[in-house]
């Protein structure tokens, strides 16, 4: 009674169904980079996005040239791109740890001596005032 | 978000016109691509609905965090009193987002630090680029529409 055609159809086509799904379910997820979770250390250079610059006839993101990435903030010629590309001293290689504080607080910086300090090394016309904001750990 | 089948290559490129996006391979090797254009998405239309100028830092931040992050925010546009600079430093773990004092008008400290508090949630749960969209949709909430364009 429990001959290999029995095995085959009673057992093997579930198998076969079971490992079709389990193909499809998993292997594409063999390939995704790795998740970041925190404590990681953050190897990769830092990038710097843009919106798209407002006039660019019309049409929303939908041409998808991605975001205008702008490694380090090099000089391109988007409205809006920093204005000199980053300087090799701040690109900082030794990751010192964040304080252990949690929570957001709020920063009314003061920041005017600070903004206009970073303004006058490419002399642009408007300092920032004083600047607002938060930060945040985690 | 998983998808069954990956997507096959249509070679769509020609002597006039580039490859198809998803066949250039990932442009970065931090986001893959439906996560760059979830960036792109968000900061496009919050810049366009705010009229402030939003840009996303990633990256190291040389300590202390919060000169650097305002140093880099003034470099970020030609009007840096309009614009918005949110800098992550994954690594670091730490968010600080800056804004300019036209921004800070509209975009008073206590919507930032609230938009902060969610960021900072979803890093924790490790989900970068979902953090960054809603805090940025938080913020231009927040942020509103410019008067020009009120109407009532």
């Amino acid at each position: 009674m429990f001959d290999l055609e029995w095995y085959l159809i009673f057992a093997g086509i579930p198998l076969a169904i079971i490992v079709i799904l389990a193909l499809l379910t998993l292997k594409p997820g063999a390939n995704r980079r790795p998740r970041y979770k925190p404590g990681q250390p953050w190897n990769h250079a830092p990038v710097w996005y843009e919106p798209h610059p407002v006039h660019t006839g019309g049409h929303g993101p939908a041409p998808a040239h991605g975001p205008a990435a702008v490694p380090g903030g090099s000089g391109t010629a988007a409205l809006g791109s920093s204005m000199y590309p980053e300087q090799p001293a701040e690109r900082n290689t030794d990751a010192s740890g964040a304080g252990s504080s949690h929570g957001a607080t709020a920063h009314g910086a003061s920041a005017a001596g600070a903004s206009a300090h970073g303004a006058s090394a490419h002399g642009a016309p408007e300092p920032a005032g004083p600047l607002g904001g938060a930060r945040g750990t985690w | 978000m998983t998808r069954a089948l990956e997507v096959d290559s249509h070679d769509t490129a020609t002597s006039q016109t580039s490859s198809a996006r998803t066949d250039e391979g990932p442009t970065d090797d931090i986001f893959s691509f439906r996560e760059l254009a979830r960036l792109d998405e968000a900061l496009t239309m919050s810049s366009r609905e705010t009229g402030l100028h939003f840009t996303l830092y990633v990256g190291e931040l040389d300590m202390p965090t919060r000169r650097t992050a305002e140093a880099l925010h003034a470099r970020s546009s030609h009007h840096p009193t309009d614009s918005v600079l949110i800098a992550v430093s994954p690594g670091q773990r730490v968010v600080e987002v800056v804004t300019g004092a036209g921004a800070a008008r509209r975009l008073p400290d206590r919507a930032c630090a609230l938009a902060v508090l969610s960021m900072t949630s979803s890093f924790a749960s490790g989900d970068l680029v979902g953090g960054i969209v809603n805090g940025l949709r938080q913020m231009s909430d927040q942020a509103g529409h410019p008067a020009a364009l009120r109407t009532h």
